[in-house]
């Protein structure tokens, strides 16, 4: 649905259970000034715009572009209304909405809250049983644990520009979720030579086989678009814990579950059988410079 | 007569029941609404998991929750009689990370609270520009993510260790992300040299000054913030850093602290239903956050300032605008002496070895955050949280006020709105 070109789009950003990370991720974003001026600022929950949440909760205004952070709870309140009222009126409104953050759109880590009736706005999990499913064609989905402030970015800069934004099967636009978390991880080398990372606090190996990494397994553009500008958890060594899927959060983040020593879960799309034909080949080698350290400080001194 | 207020842009929301009397405070009530459940989502779960899942307690300062947690850890190992070494790099790196957490959270509170806020109740006119706060907060997350990966949510602390291994590069970035940062608050903050800041003695230094932090100062004698806001001139400092002195303060009197004396209580909120407990040391309220701190290194210049103004709001704010300077500057030397070289990670066992209780205890930007966990083989029995702002924000009875209780006392509606915001308040790890 676009939006006329003669007057900025309304914007209102609104909270049910969340830990505010997604207001803080987006603002580091470097064009965050620019970006706010081509909007008409309702409400904003982090800084002082034209309205403030009282008159929000009177449910009389509307906007053209309604953000949701945190997990839906039908029971929660907020000024003495109900977050639900809230919402659907807003909602019905709205030209689109923007559930941001893997709360928002799947439940994420404040399902456990209330695990019996918190869910995201269109799926609880990866199923379509969400508050919002009889309006899902206006709704766009950014997961992520918190997200990309760029993600964000992105899809508002679509909005004002009046572009349309692809989708994939969970309501993600593809230009962010097409890529997996693996891609442009500088550790690339490392698993398609099947060496793993002995331990945390090394530049050298692949966290995939033994830390835990999901980042084979995830849609994330963290090592195509780092965060803030400069890193990515899998670049300084932390496993990706597969924060944008709608199983997020999972158990034993550190950990890699394996079947007689195979990963259990190996990457996206690929036949069993093909990856264990490869990673037994590759495991065959030695290649001397994988197994050294990356950089040799000793013989630079 | 009640009047009951939100509040909002406090990292979430609360109220306030405002008893009032002659349009002065006569007592108030807070009460914190959303419940999250984060300690009872721990039970059960590998302590490890606890690394992703209490970053995700707070937004703007989750990073000090992953201190906490990895500190309540590296504790439980010792408890159950395992060794824990950590290299220079890995503390110097750990309090890098986190100072530049609490930097980012004043920059935003400078600009995004205080200011605008003041800006309501004073006739001089104050610049508003919130988005400078978003902006310097998003050079000193660059420096968390150079080690961190990203912020907010990283978590790169692990028992014994970080998982990043930096190389001379990453150190250089950082430098150079830190310089911008002091030259931005230099520039856009201060109109002095930060040196020549940290150098001030007395309040009256501001006056030679034209820039946001005078125009603040200004601002706030204007409404005589400097006679207004009082607490209970008890202070609390409990994590140990390179950057703290832990103690308590009684007035200026410095006395030793002990963890085991902190504890935690229902509120009192007869108007709302409220889900914060509220935090005591030794069954007394004392509080937390850069003045605290600042008043326990004996800061001349805030010293001076708590000799003339006690623990008005005018003292409050200015502690934290001077620790703004006092942490960008002890940044500098803790980058300076990281040593690349040494190791990023020390032996540790097997966590499903360590049945055993921890706690770990962070300054985090509002004050002391205490985690103290249970494990069975490495699985959490229990998990509890103590939050800065349940010390600062409590809410009890009359008899015995907390600190912001106290300091709205017999202020204007308006006045005790701000002075409420001056304590810095974090509603969603109240909550937690």
């Amino acid at each position: 649905m676009l939006l006329s070109q003669d007057k900025k789009p309304t914007l209102i950003w609104l909270q049910g259970v969340t830990c505010n990370g997604n207001t803080h991720s987006f603002l580091n974003l470097s064009y965050l000034e620019l970006l706010l001026s081509k909007f008409e600022l309702i409400y904003l929950p982090f800084m002082e715009v034209k309205y403030s949440f009282f008159d929000i909760s009177k449910c009389s205004l509307s906007c053209d572009v309604l953000i949701f952070e945190g997990t839906f709870d039908p029971l929660m309140q907020r000024n003495g209304v109900l977050l639900k009222d809230i919402l659907i009126h807003y909602a019905n409104d709205a030209k689109h909405i923007i559930a941001v953050g893997s709360c928002a759109s799947f439940g994420g880590m404040f399902k456990a809250s209330a695990p019996d009736r918190n869910s995201g706005l269109l799926y609880d999990g990866d199923d379509f049983i969400g508050v919002l499913t009889k309006l899902y064609k206006k709704v766009i989905n950014l997961s992520g644990c918190p997200i990309h402030p760029e993600w964000l970015g992105y899809t508002l800069s679509m909005i004002a520009n009046n572009k349309n934004i692809k989708l994939d099967d969970l309501y993600r636009p593809v230009e962010l979720y097409s890529n997996l978390s693996h891609h442009g991880c500088t550790r690339n080398e490392y698993f398609e030579w099947k060496v793993d990372a002995k331990n945390f606090g090394e530049k050298e190996g692949c966290l995939f086989y033994e830390q835990g990494c999901r980042a084979p397994m995830t849609h994330a553009s963290c090592n195509k678009i780092l965060w803030n500008e400069v890193s990515s958890k899998t670049r300084i060594g932390t496993p990706c814990f597969g924060c944008t899927e709608p199983d997020f959060p999972r158990e034993n983040f550190f950990k890699t579950k394996t079947n007689m020593s195979i990963p259990q879960d190996i990457p996206l799309g690929v036949p069993k059988r093909s990856y264990l034909t490869m990673a037994g080949i590759a495991k065959t080698f030695h290649i001397k410079r994988l197994e050294g350290k990356l950089i040799d400080y000793k013989t630079t001194d | 007569m009640i009047i009951k207020q939100l509040i909002e842009q406090i990292e979430g929301e609360a109220f306030v029941s405002f008893d009032m009397k002659d349009d002065r405070v006569e007592f108030s009530t807070i009460s914190f609404a959303h419940f999250r459940g984060m300690e009872m989502m721990l039970e059960g779960k590998n302590v490890l998991d606890a690394l992703v899942i209490t970053p995700r307690v707070c937004g703007i300062c989750g990073h000090a929750h992953l201190m906490a947690t990895v500190r309540a850890i590296e504790d439980a190992y010792k408890n159950a009689g395992f060794k824990i070494n950590l290299t220079d790099k890995i503390q110097k790196i750990r309090e890098l990370t986190l100072i530049m957490e609490m930097i980012q959270n004043h920059f935003k509170w400078l600009y995004m609270v205080i200011i605008p806020e003041l800006s309501k109740i004073v006739d001089l006119s104050l610049v508003k520009e919130p988005l400078k706060g978003a902006f310097s907060a998003s050079i000193a997350s660059k420096i968390i993510a150079i080690f961190g990966g990203q912020w907010p949510h990283s978590s790169y602390m692990v028992p014994a260790g970080i998982t990043c291994d930096p190389t001379d590069i990453d150190i250089v970035q950082a430098q150079n992300y830190l310089d911008e940062l002091i030259s931005f608050f230099e520039k856009e903050s201060l109109g002095v040299s930060l040196e020549k800041f940290l150098s001030f003695k007395s309040c009256k230094d501001f006056n030679d000054i034209s820039s946001d932090i005078s125009n603040l100062e200004k601002a706030l004698i204007s409404i005589d913030m400097h006679h207004k806001g009082f607490s209970h001139d008890r202070f609390l400092i409990m994590g140990e850093h390179s950057f703290t002195n832990v103690s308590k303060l009684k007035h200026t009197r410095t006395f030793k602290v002990n963890s085991k004396y902190i504890k935690t209580e229902e509120a009192y909120s007869p108007n709302e239903k409220t889900y914060a407990l509220n935090a005591l040391y030794n069954d007394e309220y004392y509080e937390t956050g850069s003045l605290a701190r600042m008043m326990s290194n004996s800061i001349p210049i805030i010293k001076n300032m708590h000799r003339r103004y006690k623990d008005s709001a005018y003292s409050r704010v200015m502690a934290r605008i001077f620790e703004l300077g006092y942490m960008l500057n002890h940044a500098k030397k803790l980058i300076n002496g990281i040593d690349i070289y040494e190791k990023s990670i020390t032996k540790v066992e097997n966590i499903e070895k360590v049945s055993a209780k921890g706690i770990g205890i962070v300054e985090a930007p509002r004050g002391p955050l205490i985690h103290k966990i249970e494990l069975e083989m490495g699985i959490i029995k229990s998990y509890k949280i103590i939050t800065p702002t349940q010390f600062n924000i409590g809410s009890s009875t009359p008899d015995k006020p907390t600190p912001v209780q106290l300091a709205m006392k017999g202020l204007t509606k308006e006045e005790a709105l701000f002075v409420f915001r001056t304590f810095d308040v974090c509603s969603v790890c109240t909550t937690h």
